[in-house]
C-alpha cells in the first residue's frame, strides 16, 4: 500500500524534523533569539557523528552520549560570553549576530571538510522491517525512536527540574522570575545550551538519513523554522506536530508532483499557516 | 530610630537620579528587627524607587545600603532575592499561566536554592492556605480577581521566606471587605517576627497595622518617628495628608 508507505515515511522523518526544531523553538521562544547557527550546529553534529565512525568506528548510538554535552558546552559559551552581551538589544541585533556567527562555523566547516557530500553508511547495513506492509530501515527506525527520546528528555526537563522551571519562569515573565531569585543570563546560557545540544544531537541522527555537507545547512535551518511556524512556538508537542505536519505535506505532495516540489510545497505551507494561523497548531507562550 | 545592632536594613544618604530627575535625595534611614514601616508620601515621591534601589532593581547612584551588616548596594537583583529580600508589586506580576500553586511553589524554589520541586509544592500549599487560596491553588493564576491576585502575591513573597518584606500598596483597587481582610493577614505576618515595609496610601491601614512611619516628599525624608506624631508633623500635613484630613483627626473623628 502506498498509503501507509508514505505515512510511515511522515511519521520517520516528522519525528526527525521535531528534533531539528525543538532546539531551536526552545531558544526563539524563552531567549527570543532566532538563532541561525542552527543549522550549522546540526551539520557540525552529522560530521562529529561521520568522523567517530570512520575513525574510531564508534555507531552514531554512542556518538550521541559525546554531541550533547560537547555541544551544551559550546552553545552555554557562545551565549554566556557573546550573546549575553546583546541580549537585550531588538531582535534584528541578535539575528546578525548569530548570522554572523554562522558565516563563521559554515565556511570554517567548508574549509576543514570541503563542501562534497558524505555519507554515513553502517557496515553491515541493519536491513530494514516490514511495518503495516510498508518498509522502513531498521537504522531509520532507531534514528525516530532516538529523536522522540529527545524530545521526550527535553519535556521532562522543563517539566521536572529545578532548571527547566527557571526556563519556563523566565519565558512567561523575565522580570517576575529575576525577582524570585533566577539569575537570568545563566538561565539564557542553559536554554542556548539545550539549543545546541539537541541540534548536535538531531545532527548525528540525520547522518543516517540525509547526505552531510556543510551546504545542507540552510535546509536544515529553514526545516526548523517552518516546524517552528506550523506547529507553533512554545511546546514540545507543537514541535512534534509541526515535524509530522510537515514530513506528511512533503511525502504526499512528492508522491503526487515529484520531489523537485518538497521544499516549494513547505514554503507554502508556511505562508498559509502564516496568514490563516500564525500561532501555529498548538502554540502557547509558557514552554512545556 | 532604633540602635545600629538590631538594625536589620540601614539606608546610608542614598541617592538615586533618572536622567535630569532626581528621585532620591539622600536618604538615611535604619529600619528595626521585627518592625512594621509605613513609607507614605504623594504619588511621585520615590516610595517605589526607595524600594527598587534597596532590591537591587535600579541601584543607587549614591549612598550605601547595608543589609544585615552587609553591603548591598550594588548587588543584582536575584541574589537579593535569595538574600530574604523579598516584595509583592503595586501591579500585580503573576505567570500568568502557572497555577497559583506553581506561582508560589516558583518562588519558593528560585530564591532558595537546594530546594526541591516536591518541598517547593508542599511549601506553596501552606502559603496558599495561609492567605486563603487553597481552593484555587490548581487555576491559572490569570483567572484569579484581583484581590486573590494580590494575595497570591502575597504568598509568593511569603515563600521566599523574607527576612525583610515590602509591600508595595498590597490594598489598591480592593474593596473595604477585601481591605481588612490583607490587613489582618499582615498583622498575623508581623505577630510572627518579618520585618515589613510597607506603602500604603489607605491612612486607616497605616495607623492600623504600623509601628514606625516614614515620609518622602520630592525624594526627601520629611519625617520619621511614631505614627501618631508623624501625622501632626505640619510639614507631612503640607506635602501630604492635608489640611481637612488633620482637622478630622484632631476632632477625633
Amino acid at each position: 500500500m502506498w498509503l501507509t508507505q508514505v505515512l510511515i515515511n511522515a511519521l520517520v522523518l516528522g519525528c526527525l524534523y521535531a528534533c531539528i526544531a525543538i532546539g531551536f523553538s526552545l531558544v526563539w521562544g524563552v531567549l527570543n533569539v532566532i538563532n541561525l547557527i542552527h543549522g550549522s550546529f546540526i551539520v557540525l553534529g552529522s560530521y562529529l557523528a561521520f568522523g567517530l565512525y570512520q575513525t574510531l568506528g564508534i555507531s552514531p548510538w554512542y556518538a550521541i552520549i559525546v554531541a550533547a554535552p560537547l555541544f551544551f558546552v559550546l552553545g552555554y559559551l557562545l551565549q554566556f560570553l557573546l550573546l549575553n552581551r546583546v541580549i537585550n538589544a531588538p531582535v534584528l541585533v541578535t539575528l546578525t549576530m548569530t548570522f554572523g556567527l554562522d558565516l563563521i562555523l559554515n565556511n570554517a566547516m567548508i574549509y576543514f571538510f570541503k563542501a562534497d557530500y558524505r555519507k554515513l553508511t553502517l557496515s553491515p547495513p541493519m536491513g530494514s522491517v516490514s511495518l503495516f506492509h510498508a518498509v522502513v530501515p531498521i537504522d531509520r527506525l532507531i534514528a525516530t525512536v532516538a529523536a522522540l527520546a529527545l524530545t521526550g528528555l527535553l519535556y521532562l526537563v522543563l517539566r521536572r527540574l529545578r532548571v527547566g522551571r527557571a526556563i519556563v519562569a523566565v519565558r512567561l515573565d523575565r522580570d517576575a522570575a529575576v525577582l524570585m531569585g533566577v539569575d537570568v543570563k545563566s538561565i539564557y546560557a542553559v536554554a542556548f545550551g539545550l539549543g545546541a545540544a539537541l541540534a548536535g544531537c538531531a545532527g548525528v541522527l540525520m547522518a543516517l538519513v540525509y547526505p552531510i555537507s556543510p551546504l545542507t545547512s540552510s535546509t536544515f535551518l529553514g526545516k526548523a523554522f517552518v516546524v517552528c511556524v506550523l506547529g507553533g512556538l512554545g511546546s514540545v508537542s507543537g514541535a512534534l506536530a509541526g515535524g509530522v505536519l510537515l514530513a506528511l505535506v512533503e511525502g504526499v505532495g512528492t508522491t503526487f508532483l515529484g520531489p523537485e516540489h518538497a521544499t516549494t510545497l513547505s514554503f507554502v505551507l508556511l505562508i498559509v499557516f502564516l496568514i490563516v494561523r500564525p500561532q501555529g497548531l498548538l502554540g502557547r507562550k509558557g514552554f512545556e | 530610630m532604633s540602635e545600629g545592632a538590631s538594625e536589620i536594613l540601614h539606608l546610608d544618604n542614598v541617592s538615586r537620579r533618572f536622567g535630569g530627575l532626581q528621585a532620591l535625595r539622600g536618604v538615611t534611614l535604619g529600619i528595626a528587627r521585627g518592625e512594621v514601616l509605613g513609607l507614605i508620601g504623594p504619588n511621585g515621591a520615590g516610595k517605589t524607587t526607595l524600594v527598587n534601589t534597596i532590591c537591587g532593581v535600579t541601584p543607587a547612584s549614591g549612598g550605601t545600603v547595608t543589609f544585615l551588616g552587609k553591603n548591598i548596594t550594588r548587588i543584582k537583583t536575584y541574589q537579593a532575592a535569595r538574600l530574604g529580600l523579598s516584595r509583592t508589586f503595586q501591579i500585580v506580576q503573576p505567570f500568568a499561566e502557572f497555577s497559583a500553586l506553581d506561582n508560589v511553589a516558583a518562588a519558593a524554589l528560585f530564591s532558595q536554592p537546594g530546594e526541591s520541586l516536591t518541598s517547593a509544592r508542599e511549601a506553596a500549599r501552606a502559603h496558599l492556605a495561609f492567605v486563603g487560596l487553597e481552593a484555587q491553588a490548581t487555576q491559572p493564576a490569570a483567572t484569579l480577581t484581583l484581590a486573590m491576585r494580590k494575595r497570591l502575591e502575597l504568598a509568593k513573597a511569603l515563600a521566599m521566606k523574607p527576612k525583610l518584606l515590602f509591600l508595595d500598596e498590597v490594598n489598591a483597587g480592593l474593596n473595604s471587605a477585601e481591605v481588612a481582610r490583607a490587613t489582618k493577614l499582615i498583622h498575623e505576618l508581623a505577630a510572627g517576627g518579618i520585618t515589613i515595609v510597607m506603602i500604603e496610601h489607605l491612612m486607616k491601614v497605616v495607623l492600623n497595622v504600623c509601628t514606625r512611619i516614614a515620609v518622602l516628599h520630592n525624594g526627601q525624608l520629611i519625617a520619621d518617628g511614631a505614627p501618631r506624631d508623624v501625622i501632626k508633623n505640619p510639614a507631612v500635613v503640607d506635602a501630604y495628608l492635608g489640611q481637612q484630613y488633620a482637622q478630622r483627626n484632631a476632632a477625633g473623628v
